[in-house]
């Protein structure tokens, strides 16, 4: 089972590397919806933790337990995998020494393409989905590092 | 043609009620157990969500799915899919594309044992006109339809209505390919008057359709997205003309499902999507006179 929010409390923990040190942390999200994306339908902003953004580029994402780069879940060949509504998708940060432990305020910002709505509902940065998503507790979490 | 096995009007619901719920603290076995206590045995699944493995679900799975079909007495109406057109940045799918798809999901939702389709085509505007290419693949997945006992039906859903030029375009296409394969979902919120529950986007128009918009539209129609925005304590819809226009369905003799959609507020609260589903059966049986 999951939590009801996109932002996953369940699995934000540091990561360690083959030498056992701290090289940085997950955190998981779900699509709060009736079907999940095919990959290349995917859209990622960041995850925001105490004001840091982290994007694409220092983030790879673990979708039905596979490894992607966020470039490699755009790849048009991946629309046939989909994102399945029954697991997170886990997101792994690269950043050094991790997250310190105690209590981080934790934000993502992703989305789909979706086919059946108009395209300007399309952008991830649109007013639109600040409006839906800006403040919402569902995408914005207090969450503890142990 | 109709999903029914009996003549008439039926309820059902669609697993679109509870959609934050699942895989949190509800399973596709609780919405059966639901349906099983108010007595509505019609369902829509919405595949790409309730189908673990979709598009190609484990034998087990399956199995599972028939059994709890059969303890739970489900008869599978609607099959909700969705042709996508927009998989590739700078580039909508073709026609082969679009019915590869297509065929999949006929395929899948016949052994499933639906008799429906609700067929999500890609659209090009506000007002949700369906992608150019869409009389080419509906056409060629035809035959597939017939051989698999489906029928597609693209879902009339607010802002459209009932009167516009897509609508005439979907009959005219009915009529010219003399086809029972492909027909309408019209979902109720076309008629809404009041946008108090639908988070209406800025700019938007209400601008519902008339009630008797619905007759001529009729004969292409298997099974309507029964939209509810808010159930108030005297089980009654109040922001859309529930009585007058299933009274026109009736009175005109139409067979086939009414799948529970809610779309108000607190889709996320368990307890007050149980009040708003139950209130909901509630006045669909003291309309239909169950």
């Amino acid at each position: 089972m999951m939590e009801i929010e996109a932002l996953q409390y369940k699995g934000f923990r540091n990561l360690k590397d083959e030498n056992g040190d701290i090289c940085g942390f997950q955190v998981g999200i779900r699509f709060v919806a009736y079907r999940g994306p095919w990959l290349s339908q995917f859209r990622f902003a960041y995850v925001k933790v105490d004001d840091v953004e982290y994007g694409p580029d220092v983030c790879t994402f673990f979708v039905n337990g596979v490894e992607y780069t966020y470039a490699e879940m755009l790849k048009p060949e991946n629309w046939r995998v989909k994102v399945q509504m029954q697991a997170p998708i886990y997101i792994h940060v690269k950043k050094e020494g991790g997250l310190a432990m105690g209590c981080h305020r934790v934000s993502v910002k992703f989305s789909e393409i979706a086919s059946y709505i108009p395209e300007r509902m399309d952008d991830i940065n649109s007013e639109m989905f600040e409006m839906m998503h800006g403040n919402d507790p569902a995408y914005n979490r207090d969450m503890i590092i142990v | 043609m109709s999903t029914s096995q009996k003549p008439g009007i039926h309820r059902g619901v669609s697993t679109y009620c509870w959609y934050p719920l699942y895989n949190v603290n509800m399973t596709l076995e609780d919405s059966f157990e639901i349906m099983k206590d108010m007595g509505a045995h019609g369902l829509e699944i919405l595949a790409d969500g309730i189908i673990e493995g979709y598009p190609y679900p484990s034998k087990e799975w399956l199995n599972k799915w028939f059994s709890l079909c059969d303890r739970y007495e489900i008869v599978p109406v609607e099959y909700g899919h969705w042709v996508e057109s927009k998989l590739y940045r700078g580039r909508e799918l073709n026609v082969e594309e679009s019915l590869e798809q297509l065929i999949h999901d006929i395929k899948l939702a016949s052994y499933m044992g639906f008799t429906c389709m609700r067929t999500k085509l890609g659209v090009i505007d506000d007002k949700l006109t369906p992608t150019k290419i869409w009389r080419d693949f509906i056409r060629r997945a035809l035959p597939y339809a017939e051989k698999y006992n489906v029928v597609m039906q693209p879902e009339i859903h607010w802002p459209t209505r009932l009167t516009d030029q897509m609508i005439l375009d979907y009959v005219e296409f009915i009529e010219k390919e003399q086809t029972q394969y492909f027909g309408f979902n019209i979902d109720f919120g076309v008629f809404t008057t009041d946008a108090t529950g639908m988070g209406m986007p800025p700019g938007m128009e209400l601008n519902p359709s008339k009630p008797e918009d619905i007759i001529p539209l009729l004969p292409y129609v298997h099974c309507c997205h029964a939209k509810y925005y808010n159930m108030d304590e005297n089980f009654e819809e109040t922001t859309i003309p529930y009585r007058e226009v299933v009274q026109i369905m009736k009175d005109h003799n139409w067979n086939g499902y009414l799948l529970s959609e809610y779309e108000g507020p607190h889709k996320e609260d368990y307890n007050h999507c149980m009040t708003q589903v139950k209130r909901h059966h509630v006045m669909l049986k003291r309309i239909l006179g169950e």
